[in-house]
């Protein structure tokens, strides 16, 4: 049993003959300590996979399993719970809340949560994200991959078992870009999350363990030549 | 709370355009309340004080006190140990020594009946010589120990004594005797007619042509006191009313504003009814705040309008105007509730 086991799962928009298909019939798992990352273009139809994963939206079809627990039929506040307890998003764009300063980011997180037991210290989050320094500051104030961090520490903060960031390097140069991929590979290996990765950006599959190719509505698992094939090509 | 607070504290300009907007509405709505309560005290305090909830009229008066006679024959019909008569008659009032002169009118009653004013400078007159009066007459330059004259009598009356918050038709009022009245009103004191019969009980089997009204009728019937009084109304409600449109439509633009960052917050897994919460925290902060420094404006206000300004701070009333300016802004609230009730999630991944 993995973290997120998706089974024949389809996404359908629209219906009759306006009816487009975002997702054809999709198998899709990840494990605990994973970090599988999702190419392809865009309008490929993976950020509705991350969405149905991450109990956004349902989907037309099939199963979705969180933790072996089907969620297929949850209400839309079971979903806004499963979300705050099971998912760590990270947005591409900033999902800061633009009047908290960066510890109050956080300090929210602690008034909606109601099991404080599983929360991690703040203080070794922002060390081990090199933020210590900015707790006081609002995000405007931020670099793009200062406030990137911050979302990852927020992402991170309330201990969930699953990450799922949204093209998290789009605003970033690439040295950024490839420090955010390999915080989030740590956080995959070092503290045993299953973390999945959106990006069309194929220069970060370096520390990735899975990878997925996304075309046309169609996943593909890449086996190791298949990543070769596709760096190659970026390059 | 915690939301509501912290973005408010961070975009101070902003909010502080709605606490204006909430300080500028409350003081004017309890301005006109001020005013709107105290003219309507000035008409009615002096009725409001009769000892007895029922007055006997003529039937020919139109329900107004100031053209109601009431002949012997008419109240000998009707009275009872209940019962006290009412001389009542507008009059100019003027200390010729300093050329004061003063509308205001005179009751004419029994001076240790049961229409006695009580005293609260001075004593109660004790002969037809002597007037006691309200004490607003000294905004208008009269005072006790004055010799005054009404409507240019020759002879002169003292003012003995005041009594306080006993106005009618908006202005003071003398307390003389019946001999007092009847020698102005109908030219010789042994006329003996009266303006009313004032009852603490209801009257049963009334005089010919004789009416009988309670005393909210009579105040009512005051010329031009329901004009008045409605037309304030209609303006204090009405201005209640365009609180809940300015401060619902001004916090629905703020909403809407916040839909990403909403959208943000609800794929995060935070609750819809926490972003409720915020808001309507949000609101009842901007208009405690907003009506709180309007009630200190007015109240500083009070204190350096002139006294002949017919202005007057129930606090109650204001407390109640208070109130219904809270309600209202946060029933405006619920124009962006409809919007927030709608928010997804997936805006906030923007999709593909």
């Amino acid at each position: 049993m993995g973290l997120v086991d998706l089974k024949q799962v389809t996404k359908v928009y629209g219906s009759g003959h306006t009816a487009v298909t975002a997702l054809h019939p999709t198998d899709f798992s990840l494990q605990a300590g994973e970090f599988a990352t999702v190419i392809g273009p865009s309008g490929s139809g993976k950020t509705t996979l991350l969405t149905i994963i991450g109990s956004l939206q349902q989907p037309s079809s099939g199963q979705v399993l969180i933790n072996g627990q089907d969620t297929t039929n949850f209400s839309e506040h079971q979903r806004t719970d499963l979300r705050f307890n099971t998912f760590g998003f990270i947005l591409q764009g900033s999902n800061l809340i633009p009047f908290l300063t960066v510890a109050d980011q956080l300090a929210l997180v602690d008034r909606f949560n109601h099991h404080k037991q599983h929360k991690m210290s703040r203080d070794s989050l922002f060390t081990m994200l090199g933020i210590t320094d900015l707790t006081n500051q609002y995000p405007s104030a931020l670099s793009g991959g200062e406030r990137q961090r911050v979302a990852i520490a927020r992402a991170l903060y309330n201990d969930p078992p699953i990450i799922l960031a949204d093209e998290p390097t789009a605003s970033l140069d690439t040295s950024r870009a490839l420090q955010v991929t390999e915080l989030l590979a740590t956080i995959a290996h070092k503290m045993d999350r299953g973390v999945v990765m959106i990006t069309h950006d194929t220069r970060l599959l370096g520390s990735v363990d899975t990878v997925y190719e996304m075309r046309d509505g169609v996943l593909t698992k890449q086996d190791a030549a298949g990543v070769k094939k596709i760096r190659a090509a970026a390059i | 709370m915690f939301l509501a607070y912290k973005e408010i504290m961070h975009n101070k300009a902003r909010y502080l355009l709605v606490v204006v907007t909430f300080v500028l509405i409350s003081y004017l709505v309890l301005f006109l309340t001020g005013l709107a309560t105290g003219l309507a005290r000035n008409n009615r305090t002096a009725i409001d004080a009769l000892p007895g909830n029922y007055v006997l009229m003529s039937k020919y008066a139109n329900k107004n006190l100031l053209s109601s006679v009431i002949t012997k024959d008419q109240y000998d019909k009707v009275s009872s140990s209940d019962t006290a008569l009412l001389g009542q008659m507008t009059v100019v009032a003027e200390n010729p020594q300093t050329d004061k002169k003063l509308n205001s009118n005179i009751f004419g009653i029994r001076l240790t009946g049961a229409l006695k004013p009580p005293v609260t400078a001075g004593r109660m007159p004790t002969k037809n010589s002597e007037v006691l009066a309200d004490d607003s007459v000294t905004y208008y330059g009269l005072h006790r120990g004055d010799r005054i004259t009404l409507n240019g009598s020759s002879q002169k009356y003292r003012i003995v004594g005041y009594t306080r918050d006993h106005r009618f038709a908006t202005v003071p009022v003398f307390y003389t005797t019946l001999s007092t009245f009847r020698q102005i009103r109908f030219g010789s004191a042994q006329v003996p007619n009266v303006s009313a019969v004032v009852s603490k009980k209801k009257l049963t089997d009334l005089p010919k042509n004789t009416q009988q009204l309670t005393k909210a009728g009579l105040i009512e019937n005051i010329p031009g006191y329901t004009a008045q009084t409605s037309t304030f109304g209609l303006m204090i409600g009405a201005m209640i009313g365009i609180t809940l449109l300015i401060i619902g439509i001004f916090m629905y633009i703020l909403t809407i504003q916040k839909v990403a960052m909403y959208g943000v917050m609800r794929a995060q897994g935070i609750r819809t009814s926490a972003i409720v919460t915020a808001l309507f925290w949000q609101i009842l902060i901007l208009a405690l705040v907003g009506v709180g420094i309007g009630n200190g404006l007015m109240i500083a206000t009070s204190f350096v309008l002139p006294k002949t300004m017919p202005f007057y701070g129930d606090p109650m009333m204001m407390l109640m105007i208070t109130g219904a300016l809270v309600v209202m802004s946060l029933v405006g609230g619920l124009f962006s509730l409809r919007r927030i009730l709608h928010i997804d999630p997936l805006e906030a991944i923007g999709g593909e």
